[in-house]
C-alpha cells in the first residue's frame, strides 16, 4: 500500500431498517483496491446487511453506495459475493456448481474449465471434482463456494463470515488463498468472528450496532488502547481472577485455561500491582510475563466501553459443589472404533477429572466426533473400555443420562418452539425438580440476554443467542459432565467471554467438561489439550505445555515484499509452514529459529529481498496444531 | 439463451440425484393412477339383496330369476323366520324384494301390481343406482310377459355413445390421468423453487445479473421436461389399463397438454417463489392443485352438481378444462372443433400464473 489506491468501495452514511429495527445506522466506510479489509463485530452488528447491499441483492434504506463507480446492482457483474449460508448447491457435484455459476455469470465454457481447474488445484481440490458439494468438508465446501465466487474474475470480493465451523489447517489454507488474490489486486471486503484472521486483514473496522466505531489497521487499533498485556500464571486461577478484577487500575482481567491476562496501562507499574494484589491475597510469587495485546483485547475492550456486558447473573444452584475427588469423570481406555476397513479412532486414552477443562482439537475427520460419541455413550467402542460418571456398562441409563449435559452446535434446540418453551421442555426431559424451575429458567433468559423476548420463536433468534439458550438448557440439571461441541461457533468475542466464565463457574463447581472447538484463541481457555490426528492422539497438555512440547518456534519477517518473500522461500519450506499476516511473513521452525533464521536470510538475500526484520516469536496455539497436523498427515489411515 | 439452458440442465441434474424427486415425478403420479383409475368405480355390481317372496308362484319365481341374472345383484339367503328388515339392519345385504301374496294372480288379471324394494340408503349414490336398475328389471319383466308397464305417447330411446358400456374405468381413468398430472408437475417445481429459498442459494442467483424471465424460464423448461416424461409414462398405463385409446385428431390433445403441464409447473414456480420453505410450500400446493383439481373440476362430481355460489371458482381450475381435452381425446375424438376455448382457457390460465410468479421475482433481490 505505497501510494494510495483508488477507492472501489464507498458508502456514505449508509441505512438500512427492517421494519421498525434500525439495522445499519449510517455507515461511512472507503475501501481500496487491493485491500483485504476487515469488518468484525458482535451478533447483530448490521455486518450482514451491509454485505446484501454491497453485493447487490438487498436495496439500502438510505444512503449513498458505490461500487467500483456504479450503484451497486449494477456492479455485480465485477462482483463475487460468498454468502453466510454456503451458498452451493448440495446435491451437485464439484464441477456442476462450478458450471453453473459460472454459466450465471456469462463466463465462457471454455473459461469456466480452465478457471475452474486452476482454482481448484490452487485451493488442494484437484481430487474430487465429480464429488457431491453435500458430501464435502466444511472446510472445502467453503473453499468450492469461493471458487464458485472467484469463477467470474471479480474484481471486489464480499466474505461473510467464510470460515465459521472451519477447521483451523483449513482456515489457514482459505486465507492463504486470500492473501494471494488480494496480492493479485483483488479487493477483498471480509467479515470474521474470529479476531486471529482479523490480524490477516490490511484494515480492520470494529462495528456495533449498526455504526463503525473503529476503523485502521490491526496494529494501529491495538495500539489505540495504549495498554500492556500482562499474563499471569498463579495457582488457583479463580480465586486469583476474582482478586485482580477487584484492583480498581487493572483494565481488563481474562481468565484462560492456565493463566490469567491482565490489561494494564504501564507494563512495569502494572506488574507491581497485580504482584502485591497477589501477595495481599496470600497467594505465592506469580509468574508475570509482559506481552504485547491483541485485537480481541481491543474488541473487547472497545464493547465494554460501549456498554457490553460481561457480567454473568449468578446461578440458582441448588446442588452443592463436588469435592474434587481422584476418579476420572469422563475416561476412556484403550479406545478403537472401526467403520468397516476405516479405523477412525486409534487406541485413544482419555481422562477429564471433575473441575477440569479438557479440549479436544483436531481438524475436520481426526476422530473427534467419533471418539465424544463414544465417550457419551452414543456410539459403543469396537474395543476399550469407556467410564461416564462412575459407570462403565450402562452408559445410556437414566441415571448417568441424569447427571450429563451435552451440547452440540448443530442439534441444539427446537426451532419452532418459544424459548420458554425450549427450557421447559428440557428441564422436564433433565428432571429439573419442579421448585427450582421457575429460578433456572429465569437465569438462562437473561443469561442469554433474552429477557422481555422469552416468548420469541427460537428459529428467528441470530445464531449466538441461541447458542447462549442451547448452553442455558444444556445445563439447566447442573450436570456432573457437560459436553461441550463447538459451543462458541460463530458467537462474537464479547459473548464468548460470557460462556467462559459461565464454563468455569461449572468447572469451579467440580463439573468435569469436555470441549471441542476449531478456534484456538478458545482452546487457550482450557485446563488441558488432547490434539487428535488420524484418529490418534497425537500430543497431551496443558496450553503452555504442549507449545513448549513442540519444541520449536515462528520467525516473523518484515519485508519489502511480502508476496515474492513468500515465493522465494516456497522452494525451501513445506506450504503448511508459511503464512502471510499482512505485511509479515510468518514462518513455522523446528528447534529454537537460531539455525533456521540464518536459513531464511540467506534464500531472501539470494532473491534479492529485503529482510528489515526477523524475530522469533513463541509457538501459538495454531502453530502447534498446524504442526502437529502436518507431522501426522501420513500417519493416519 | 445460454443461462436459460444451464438452468435447465442444473434443475435436471438436482432432480435425477434427489431421490424423493425421482419418486415424485414417476413413481408416486403412477401409483396414484393406476389406484385411482381402477378402485374407484360407481358401477353396482353384486349387490347382496335378500328376497321375501310371499307369493311362491312360477312367476314370482320368474322374477327372481331376473333379479339373480342381472349383473347389478347377487341374492343372499334369508332365513324363513328373519324379517328382510333384520337382514338390512344387521348389514347382510343392501336391499330386500318384497313379493307380495297373489303377486301371479294379480298380474294376470291386468291390476295393477307392484313389489316392493326396500333399499338402505346410507349410501345415496349406490341407493339411487339401486333404485333405478331395480326398476329397469322390472320394466323389462313386464314387458317380456306382455306387458308394458306404461304406455306413453313418446318413448325415448336412449342410446349410449363413446362409452357404451357405461364403464366406469373409462371415466376416471382419465380423471385420475389429470388429476396426477395436476399435482406431480407443479409439486416438483414448488419444491425445487421453496429449496432456493430455504437454502439461501438463490442468493447466489441474485448475485448474478440474470434476469427473473431467465431464471423462471429455466425453471419452468426443466419442469416440463419432467413433465413430459410424467405424460408419456401415465398416458401409456391409461391407455394400457383403462381400456381408453387416443380417438381422432390427437393434436389439441398435444397442444393442451404442453399447455397444461405449462400452467401446472407456472403455478409451482409461483408458490415456490412465494413461500421459500419447503414443507409449507407442499402443503399450500396440495390443497390449491389437489382439493380445487380433485373437488372443482368436473372430475369426480360433475360441475353442474357444484352450487352456483362456487362454480365460478372451478373457471378458474385449469384441471377443469384439461378433463374436457382428455375425455375428449380418450373417449370422444372430436378434436379442436370441440375443445378450442378449454385448450384457450388452460394457455390464459398458465399466462397468468407465469405473470404472478415473475411479478413476483422481478426485483430479483430480497425485499426486505
Amino acid at each position: 500500500m505505497t501510494a494510495p489506491a483508488p477507492v472501489v468501495i464507498r458508502l456514505r452514511d449508509l441505512r438500512k431498517n427492517y421494519a421498525a429495527f434500525e439495522a445499519v445506522r449510517g455507515v461511512d466506510l472507503d475501501v481500496r483496491a487491493g485491500e483485504i479489509f476487515g469488518l468484525i463485530g458482535p451478533d447483530g452488528a448490521g455486518k450482514t446487511s451491509i454485505f446484501h447491499i454491497l453485493g447487490g441483492v438487498m436495496p439500502a434504506t438510505s444512503g449513498e453506495i458505490e461500487v467500483l463507480g456504479l450503484p451497486a446492482r449494477d456492479a455485480r457483474d465485477s462482483v463475487g459475493y460468498l454468502t453466510q449460508a454456503f451458498s452451493l448447491y448440495v446435491d451437485l457435484t464439484v464441477k456442476e456448481n462450478l458450471r453453473y455459476i459460472g454459466a450465471l455469470r456469462r463466463v465462457s465454457d471454455a473459461e469456466i474449465e480452465s478457471r475452474g481447474d486452476r482454482y481448484l488445484r490452487m485451493f488442494g481440490m484437484a481430487e474430487v471434482p465429480h464429488r457431491l458439494a453435500g458430501q464435502l468438508s466444511g472446510g472445502m465446501k467453503q473453499k468450492l463456494a469461493l471458487a464458485c465466487a472467484l469463477i467470474a474474475e471479480p474484481r471486489i470480493l464480499l466474505l461473510d463470515e467464510p470460515t465459521t465451523g472451519v477447521d483451523p489447517v483449513s482456515r489457514r489454507q482459505f486465507w492463504d488463498a486470500l492473501v494471494r488474490l488480494s496480492a493479485g489486486g483483488m479487493t477483498i471486503l471480509v467479515a470474521t468472528p474470529y479476531l486471529d484472521e482479523a490480524e490477516r486483514c490490511h484494515r480492520v473496522a470494529l462495528m456495533h450496532e449498526g455504526r463503525i466505531r473503529q476503523a485502521g489497521p490491526p496494529a494501529a487499533i491495538r495500539d489505540s488502547l495504549h495498554l500492556r498485556r500482562l499474563e499471569v500464571r498463579a495457582a488457583d486461577l479463580g480465586r486469583a481472577e476474582a482478586v485482580l478484577a477487584r484492583e480498581p487500575t487493572l483494565s481488563d482481567v481474562q481468565r484462560f485455561g492456565d493463566r490469567l491476562d491482565v490489561m494494564v496501562e504501564n507494563a512495569e507499574s502494572g506488574r507491581v500491582a497485580v504482584a502485591a494484589a497477589l501477595k495481599q491475597a496470600g497467594f505465592p510469587p506469580a509468574s508475570i510475563a509482559e506481552a504485547s495485546p491483541t485485537l480481541e483485547n481491543a474488541f473487547v475492550l472497545l464493547l465494554r466501553r460501549l456498554g457490553g456486558r460481561l457480567e454473568v447473573p449468578d446461578f440458582p444452584s441448588s446442588r452443592a459443589p463436588v469435592s474434587l475427588r481422584d476418579r476420572a469423570e469422563i475416561a476412556g481406555y484403550g479406545m478403537n472404533k472401526r467403520f468397516g476397513s476405516f479405523q477412525a479412532v486409534q487406541d485413544v486414552d482419555i481422562e477429564v477429572h471433575p473441575g477440569e477443562i479438557y479440549g479436544l482439537l483436531g481438524a475436520n475427520g481426526a476422530g473427534k466426533t467419533t471418539t465424544i460419541k463414544m465417550l457419551c455413550g452414543l456410539s459403543q467402542p469396537t474395543s476399550g473400555v469407556v467410564e461416564l460418571a462412575g459407570e462403565r456398562k450402562q452408559l445410556r441409563s437414566r441415571s448417568v443420562r441424569g447427571v450429563v449435559g451435552y451440547m452440540s452446535q448443530k442439534f441444539s434446540l427446537y426451532d419452532d418452539l418459544t424459548v420458554s418453551e425450549n427450557l421447559d421442555f428440557f428441564a422436564g426431559v433433565y428432571g429439573v425438580a419442579a421448585p427450582e424451575r421457575a429460578a433456572k429458567k429465569r437465569w438462562v433468559i437473561e443469561f442469554a440476554g433474552l429477557t422481555g423476548h422469552q416468548d420469541q420463536l427460537t428459529g428467528s433468534l441470530p445464531g449466538g443467542w441461541k447458542q447462549r439458550v442451547a448452553f442455558g438448557a444444556a445445563i439447566l440439571h447442573e450436570p456432573r459432565v457437560l459436553f461441550l461441541d463447538e459451543p462458541t461457533s460463530g458467537v462474537d468475542p464479547l459473548a464468548r467471554r460470557v460462556f467462559w466464565r459461565m464454563i468455569n463457574y461449572f468447572a469451579d463447581r467440580g463439573t468435569a467438561i469436555l470441549v471441542t472447538t476449531h478456534y484456538l484463541e478458545e482452546a487457550e481457555q482450557c485446563n488441558r489439550l488432547g490434539f487428535m490426528a488420524g484418529g490418534r492422539m497425537v500430543a497431551e497438555g496443558s496450553p503452555t505445555g504442549v507449545k513448549q512440547a513442540q519444541g520449536g518456534c515462528v520467525c516473523v519477517l518484515g519485508v519489502d515484499s511480502p508476496q515474492r518473500a513468500l515465493d522465494a522461500l516456497r522452494t525451501a519450506f513445506d506450504p503448511w509452514r508459511m503464512s502471510m499476516f499482512g505485511d509479515h511473513v510468518h514462518v513455522i521452525v523446528d528447534g529454537d529459529g537460531k539455525a533456521e533464521a540464518a536459513r531464511i536470510r540467506g534464500i531472501l538475500e539470494g532473491a534479492g529481498i529485503a529482510l528489515l526484520d526477523l524475530q522469533p516469536q513463541p509457538y501459538s496455539l495454531e502453530d502447534v496444531f498446524l504442526a502437529l497436523a502436518a507431522r501426522n498427515a501420513g500417519a493416519g489411515p | 439463451m445460454r443461462r436459460i439452458l444451464v438452468q435447465v440442465s442444473k434443475e435436471l441434474s438436482q432432480t435425477r440425484r434427489d431421490r424423493l424427486s425421482v419418486a415424485l415425478a414417476l413413481l408416486l403420479p403412477a401409483i396414484l393412477v393406476i389406484l385411482l383409475g381402477t378402485a374407484i368405480s360407481l358401477d353396482v355390481r353384486s349387490l347382496p339383496i335378500v328376497v321375501q317372496d310371499l307369493d311362491q308362484t312360477p312367476l314370482s319365481r320368474e322374477l327372481i330369476d331376473a333379479f339373480r341374472a342381472s349383473l347389478s345383484f347377487q341374492i343372499v339367503p334369508l332365513a324363513p323366520d328373519r324379517s328382510p328388515e333384520s337382514a338390512l339392519l344387521s348389514n347382510r345385504a343392501k336391499g330386500a324384494l318384497v313379493i307380495p301374496a297373489r303377486f301371479e294372480r294379480d298380474f294376470r288379471r291386468a291390476a295393477g301390481v307392484s313389489v316392493q324394494m326396500l333399499v338402505d340408503a346410507t349410501d345415496s349414490n349406490t341407493s339411487t343406482l339401486v333404485r333405478g336398475k331395480a326398476k329397469a328389471i322390472s320394466v323389462a319383466f313386464s314387458a317380456a310377459h306382455g306387458r308394458p308397464a306404461a304406455v306413453s305417447d313418446v318413448s325415448t330411446e336412449v342410446r349410449l355413445w363413446f362409452n357404451p358400456g357405461l364403464d366406469s374405468r373409462k371415466f376416471y381413468g382419465p380423471g385420475s390421468f389429470v388429476l396426477a398430472m395436476s399435482i406431480f408437475p407443479s409439486l416438483l417445481a414448488a419444491i425445487g423453487l421453496a429449496r432456493e429459498g430455504e437454502q439461501k442459494t438463490i442468493l447466489q442467483v441474485y448475485v448474478s445479473s440474470i434476469s427473473a424471465h431467465e431464471f423462471l424460464i429455466g425453471k419452468i423448461l426443466a419442469g416440463m421436461v419432467i413433465g413430459a416424461a410424467e405424460w408419456l409414462l401415465l398416458l401409456g398405463i391409461s391407455i394400457s389399463l383403462f381400456g381408453v385409446g387416443l380417438v381422432g385428431d390427437p393434436s389439441a390433445f398435444l397442444t393442451a397438454s404442453v399447455l397444461y403441464v405449462f400452467c401446472g409447473v407456472s403455478l409451482g414456480v409461483l408458490i415456490g417463489a412465494a413461500i421459500p420453505s419447503q414443507a409449507a410450500a407442499v402443503q399450500a400446493l396440495a390443497l390449491v392443485s389437489f382439493l380445487l383439481s380433485m373437488l372443482l373440476s368436473g372430475l369426480i362430481f360433475p360441475i353442474e352438481n357444484i352450487p352456483p355460489a362456487l362454480r365460478w371458482v372451478s373457471n378458474l381450475v385449469p384441471a377443469r378444462y384439461f378433463i374436457e381435452v382428455v375425455r375428449d381425446a380418450l373417449l370422444r375424438g372430436g378434436g379442436w372443433r370441440a375443445v378450442w376455448p378449454a385448450v384457450l382457457a388452460i394457455g390464459a390460465i398458465g399466462s397468468l400464473f407465469y405473470s404472478l410468479a415473475w411479478w413476483r421475482l422481478r426485483r430479483m433481490q430480497l425485499d426486505l
